[in-house]
């Protein structure tokens, strides 16, 4: 009752737009449908306690064999071609006896008999037309394990070695279900359609930012109105961003998409971090505020569908479980086609259980995770992707040894040759006593001294002492007046 | 005079702190950041589960280029840790490589515990008795958990 209430309270206050409200799943009705099943099923004289019962097995000791089974959605239509759709039609599947259709249990009510007798005169009638269909509807039970189990019958019954399944069709339930899976299609049509549009987003911030953060030779600055200091800002922006996932987190403790409350949390703390650290402010020209606008409404944009998907996995999960328990039919049966069908609502852990985002939230957190580090993130470089192996700072001078991909300082690879190694530290070809002036990487070396200027800056100096302290020894270079 | 502290040892630390390993933790001395109280899990399913195992682990001026040293100070019954804790481990000698790190170095410490190597032994009569009567040694090494390497 009480989630029936928020739901339609989120719905119409969080500002979704019209289209997609109308693609939402209608609790309310969904609610008032199971209530019809709920009334159809009392009519034929089966309550749940009933379906309940009957479903249960014979005894303990025997093997466990239901006399009512749903025998769930078959579909009506045999699927030859994917684009036909599948009818689910529910029904019970009642065992009777063969001759007077009287249902095989002592407990029912003598009302409940009577209308399952008057089904199975149906059934008798429909099942020709069933065979034409090329279905058997009536499948006779022989055997000996039928017999055992008639111990416990009711004395109304005969002792007749023959059963059959009678199949109760549940038209209101049909009805359910009915309701339910055109509204999924339209989930995922919506979902597909957002994705798409999030993505073109995504490759539009791309471009702004690439504008942006395009580094520039001195002299042009002023004419592009783009400052190089920019581009620190923006690296620095998504690190932040890259430190603290808003959406999914890639990490192998706690892999998965978070929840539209912990992602709506940690976007709040990452915006508030960009506002402490003044990054926001610091930004220098229009272009590069537009940007930063623009990469945070994105963010704005994917929380939001999240959300919406998030409440609608959760309506599904809590209209089927009602479903479940009004109606005693096995919704879940149902549940599981959709799982196949689409996989990325209903996934099949229950990873929702433990509190990471459900159904389809969780494939858009994920899917936008990745576009936005590949399609945004990725245009400014990160210091950590140039990082020397040996000494874990930037590799100044680039030297790649040309047995794998790494890339040491030539100083870091100067030092491992004085020290008489042999080997590559990563790959351990035996690389680095061959090493010489050919192995600096040049294009490299271009791309750090353009991405990253102050750090370049930076290690030359360093280097510089390092040569220094080489040649003439350590006390040279320490700081301090030195009397020759 | 120490030197000043090379960036690679500080970057390290940070990251040992911020993303520790499962089972690992390493904690820099505040008199000396080259000095490290190790604490290693023994590893689930081997002889060493439930110990946990106090190591010490020091950076020479030389590291990254040479090995760090590190000794259990804990007992443990193994073939390739002697009396004195020194461990026989090859990326701890010869196959040191500077892109190896003190997280890595602890990892292959966890993993030797779980894959114990009497073929190429430091402590001669551990190694011996795993040889010849494994379910003893392995008994033993059990033993010597409970008894010495529990939380304190």
């Amino acid at each position: 009752m009480k989630f029936g209430h928020e739901y339609q309270k989120a719905l119409a206050n969080e500002g979704f737009p019209e289209q997609w409200r109308g693609s939402a799943i209608d609790y309310k009705y969904l609610k008032k449908c199971i209530k019809k099943v709920h009334h159809e099923m009392e009519d034929l004289g089966l309550d749940a306690n009933t379906i309940h019962h009957l479903s249960e097995p014979l005894d303990d000791t025997m093997k466990a064999r239901p006399i009512v089974r749903l025998d769930g959605f078959y579909s009506a239509a045999q699927p030859h071609l994917d684009t036909i759709v599948e009818e689910f039609t529910p029904q019970l599947r009642i065992l009777v006896d063969a001759k007077t259709g009287t249902p095989l249990d002592a407990t029912l009510t003598s009302e409940t008999k009577q209308s399952l007798r008057k089904l199975a005169r149906h059934e008798r009638i429909f099942a020709g037309r069933q065979a034409h269909l090329g279905r058997h509807a009536v499948h006779e039970i022989h055997g000996n394990a039928h017999d055992s189990s008639d111990g416990r019958k009711s004395p109304l019954t005969t002792e007749t070695s023959d059963a059959k399944w009678i199949e109760v069709p549940l038209s209101s339930a049909r009805s359910f279900f009915d309701l339910l899976a055109p509204k999924l299609d339209q989930l995922e049509e919506l979902r597909e359609a957002e994705t798409r549009k999030l993505e073109a987003d995504v490759l539009n911030l791309g471009d702004a930012v690439e504008d942006v953060v395009e580094p520039v030779r001195e002299g042009f600055e002023a004419k592009r109105d783009v400052s190089y200091r920019d581009l620190y800002f923006w690296r620095e922006m998504f690190r932040l961003y890259v430190e603290n996932p808003v959406f999914y987190s890639p990490t192998e403790q706690n892999r998965g998409g978070f929840t539209y409350a912990d992602a709506r949390k940690r976007l709040e703390s990452y915006d508030q971090k960009l506002r402490a650290t003044g990054l926001y402010a610091k930004l220098k020209t229009p272009q590069a505020k537009r940007a930063a606008k623009q990469f945070f409404d994105l963010n704005v944009d994917i929380l939001k569908i999240m959300h919406f998907q998030e409440m609608n996995a959760q309506a599904m999960r809590k209209i089927l479980k009602k479903f479940d328990k009004r109606t005693h039919l096995e919704g879940k049966l149902f549940l599981k086609t959709l799982q196949t069908k689409y996989p990325a609502l209903l996934p099949p852990s229950n990873r929702s259980a433990v509190g990471g985002a459900a159904g389809f939230a969780n494939s858009i957190a994920r899917d936008m995770h990745a576009e936005l580090s590949s399609k945004v993130l990725s245009i400014v470089p990160q210091l950590d992707d140039w990082n020397c192996p040996v000494c874990m700072d930037m590799a100044w001078r680039p030297v790649n040894l040309g047995c794998c991909q790494s890339h040491f300082c030539i100083r870091c690879v100067i030092k491992m040759q004085d020290d008489g190694m042999v080997r590559c530290p990563t790959c351990n070809a035996e690389t680095v006593v061959m090493a010489n002036g050919t192995n600096i990487d040049f294009e490299a070396m271009d791309f750090l001294e353009k991405y990253f200027p102050m750090e370049v800056k930076r290690r030359q100096r360093d280097n510089e002492k390092a040569s220094l302290e080489r040649q003439y020894g350590e006390a040279f270079t320490k700081p301090g007046c030195l009397v020759m | 005079m120490t030197a000043p502290l090379p960036k690679r040892i500080i970057k390290e630390t940070e990251r040992l702190q911020s993303e520790p390993v499962p089972g690992i933790s390493a904690q820099p001395h505040d008199d000396n950041a080259r000095y490290f109280d190790v604490m290693v899990e023994g590893p689930g399913g081997s002889c060493y589960e439930g110990g946990i195992f106090n190591l010490e682990l020091f950076l020479p001026d030389d590291y990254p280029m040479c090995p760090p040293r590190i000794r259990f100070l804990t007992r443990i019954y193994h073939p390739n840790i002697d009396r004195l804790g020194r461990i026989c481990l090859d990326v701890l000698k010869n196959n040191w490589s500077p892109a190896l790190q003190i997280r890595t170095i602890l990892l292959s410490i966890q993993a030797l515990l779980g894959a114990p190597n009497p073929e190429d032994p430091l402590n001669e009569a551990v190694a011996k008795q795993w040889k010849e009567n494994q379910p003893e040694a392995i008994r033993t090494a059990r033993e010597w958990t409970k008894l010495y390497a529990q939380k304190k």
